[in-house]
């Protein structure tokens, strides 16, 4: 596979042309759906050549095209005009958006080829994209386990081959879990930094679109064009967005941290081992190792299951049979009927099991002792960050991104709490607003392992210029145990 | 079980969601679990007077107070199946009945 850069270079230079590449795109994409990925719940020949199309006059009036010719997918709760946008939900079915999501204007703008709309957890609540009413995704390299959720679908298509990059969305985690599942690169942005306008909502305090790549810097050119402020979203920052960074030949003078929280007695073997990998390397590159401490870690879980699933009550009550998708009648014939029979029909377990807590925990008499004291837990794990950032503290930190490797399908669906346990070491990042992201470090019995690596607010082009150098020193396809 | 049938009931009925009565049962469980499990929130000592978060940087909490309307990605009458003379047509009261 191709990376960004070197696509860009080839179409931009007129070696071969959009329409090529899309052509070049809808085999790999038939080729994933042969393999029975399921990655994917819309993509066409005709789609794609209309891509092709586009970016080619684009190119012939001269427009200069960091993307050219580069086909990225979009996970399917971000808004396209070409494409339904279902959530991967049934109450969504069949729906078109009207206008396009600021990530995908930016995107056409700079040439890439959107390729396909990819599979992922319902409403993207999830963490293994078992939760999607079209069917569950494959990993890539073992197919009885998952690629982690989520964005579980735009990580299999970049793992695959079949796209060199991809969007997916993060409201606690679903792009770096599971790109360590699926051995690719995920990154995740300053809450702020990339629009969230077309971004179905889930947790508006939460939500980021996010980036996977095959390398650091598929992903970084790709996060670079989506950056920037925005309109449409007040919650963007006016501020300059972080260009692609050279690849530093020594990280001397550099502090990273090691959390003490994040490597528990019964963390997985092939894990730690990567993690220590990666510090080793990082190590022989000139870095300081430091040990630090981040105690409200431990509660980054059930924060997140307080704050995201009230939010994502209130966020989905819009979904009701009136104004978008599939439309159920009740047995009363009235309007509450219909929203009942609607929402009742057209919503998957995890997301009324989400619902229904996130509706508890809202409600008067419980508002104060679930919601309230999270708001206020949150706050004290964003503060554990301020500090070990602070005056005197480190620049980065280091730790795994999962406590295991992926997990088989169907391990974790019956028991939710095990299910969100899975997202132990990405979530409080995502509480906290931080920019992090996950680098393959190994592979433990064949299954890849990945190191993560979290940065202070719009940090991100340090973390990615650091996430390259040790990206070239590691082999992230070697076994580690 | 911290939470019972009649309790999940009533909240199901506060987010206007049908719950098959098959599954009534297994949700009571599953809320229970995951309620059980985020109450150990109450062990973090936070004063009663701590600050909740705010989403991102203070720079993005809010922005500037300026009037005047965000441009539509394109004009209106695309957003509708019907528009003239710069109104959009819905149907009649009554003629989505038995839809």
């Amino acid at each position: 596979m191709i990376g960004v850069a070197e696509q860009a270079k080839r179409v931009q230079g007129g070696k071969v042309s959009a329409a090529d590449a899309a052509r070049e795109t809808a085999e790999r994409l038939k080729l994933a759906e042969a393999r029975g990925l399921n990655a994917t719940l819309h993509w066409t020949d005709e789609m794609l050549t209309a891509e092709g199309r586009r970016v080619d006059a684009l190119r012939a009036k001269g427009a200069a095209l960091p993307l050219a010719g580069v086909p990225v997918a979009l996970k399917d709760n971000i808004v396209t005009t070409d494409a339904p946008t279902t959530c991967a939900s049934r109450i969504l079915a069949g729906y078109m958006s009207p206008y396009d999501a600021t990530v995908t204007t930016r995107l056409r703008d700079a040439g890439a080829l959107i390729a396909a709309k990819s599979n992922l957890d319902e409403f993207a609540m999830g963490s293994s994209t078992e939760h999607s009413a079209f069917g569950r995704v494959l990993h890539p390299l073992d197919p009885d386990r998952v690629p982690g959720g989520s964005s579980g679908g735009s990580a299999a298509l970049v793992a695959a081959g079949v796209v060199p990059a991809a969007l997916g969305s993060e409201t606690g985690g679903s792009v770096r879990q599971p790109a360590s599942f699926c051995g690719i690169v995920g990154v995740k942005p300053t809450y702020g930094r990339v629009s969230r306008f077309g971004l179905v909502a889930f947790g508006s305090s939460l939500d980021c679109v996010s980036v996977f790549g095959r390398t650091v810097d598929d992903a970084a050119r790709v996060l670079e064009v989506i950056s920037g402020h925005d309109l449409r979203d007040a919650t963007t920052v006016d501020a300059p967005v972080s260009p692609v960074l050279a690849t530093p030949g020594s990280l001397r003078g550099l502090r990273i941290g090691l959390p003490t929280e994040y490597f528990p007695a019964d963390l997985d073997a092939g894990v730690r081992a990567g993690v220590d990998r990666a510090a080793a390397a990082l190590k022989a590159l000139g870095a300081e190792l430091v040990p630090v401490s981040l105690p409200h870690t431990a509660y980054a879980v059930p924060t997140y299951y307080v704050l995201a699933p009230a939010e994502a009550a209130s966020n989905l009550a819009r979904f009701d049979g009136a104004r978008y998708g599939a439309r159920r009648i009740g047995p009363a014939g009235d309007l509450p009927s219909l929203y009942r029979a609607t929402r009742g029909e057209g919503f998957g377990p995890e997301v009324r099991r989400r619902i229904l807590v996130g509706t508890y925990v809202l409600s008067a008499g419980y508002y104060d002792a679930y919601y309230a004291k999270a708001q206020q837990v949150r706050n004290l794990i964003a503060a554990d960050f301020t500090r070990a950032f602070g005056t005197g503290g480190v620049d980065l930190l280091l730790t795994p991104t999962t406590p295991t490797p992926a997990f088989r399908a169907g391990e974790k669906t019956a028991d939710p709490v095990s299910m969100y346990l899975a997202d132990i070491f990405v979530s409080a990042v995502s509480l906290a607003g931080l920019p992090a992201l996950s680098l393959p470090s190994g592979r433990s019995e064949g299954l890849p392992v990945g190191a993560q690596i979290i940065a202070p607010a719009f940090g991100e082009g340090r973390m990615l210029a650091v996430a390259a150098a040790l990206e070239s020193a590691i082999d992230g396809t070697a076994e580690v145990r | 079980m911290s939470i019972g049938r009649e309790e999940v009931l009533h909240v199901a009925r506060l987010a206007e969601l049908d719950v098959p009565p098959g599954d009534v049962e297994g949700l009571v469980a599953q809320i229970s679990r995951i309620v059980d499990y985020v109450a150990q929130l109450n062990q973090v000592p936070a004063g009663e007077h701590a600050l909740a978060f705010q989403a991102g940087p203070p720079a993005v909490t809010l922005g500037e107070d300026t009037p005047g309307a965000v441009p539509l990605v394109r004009g209106p009458e695309s957003f509708a199946p019907e528009f003239r003379d710069g109104l959009f047509l819905v149907p009649r009261l009554g003629a989505m009945e038995g839809e």
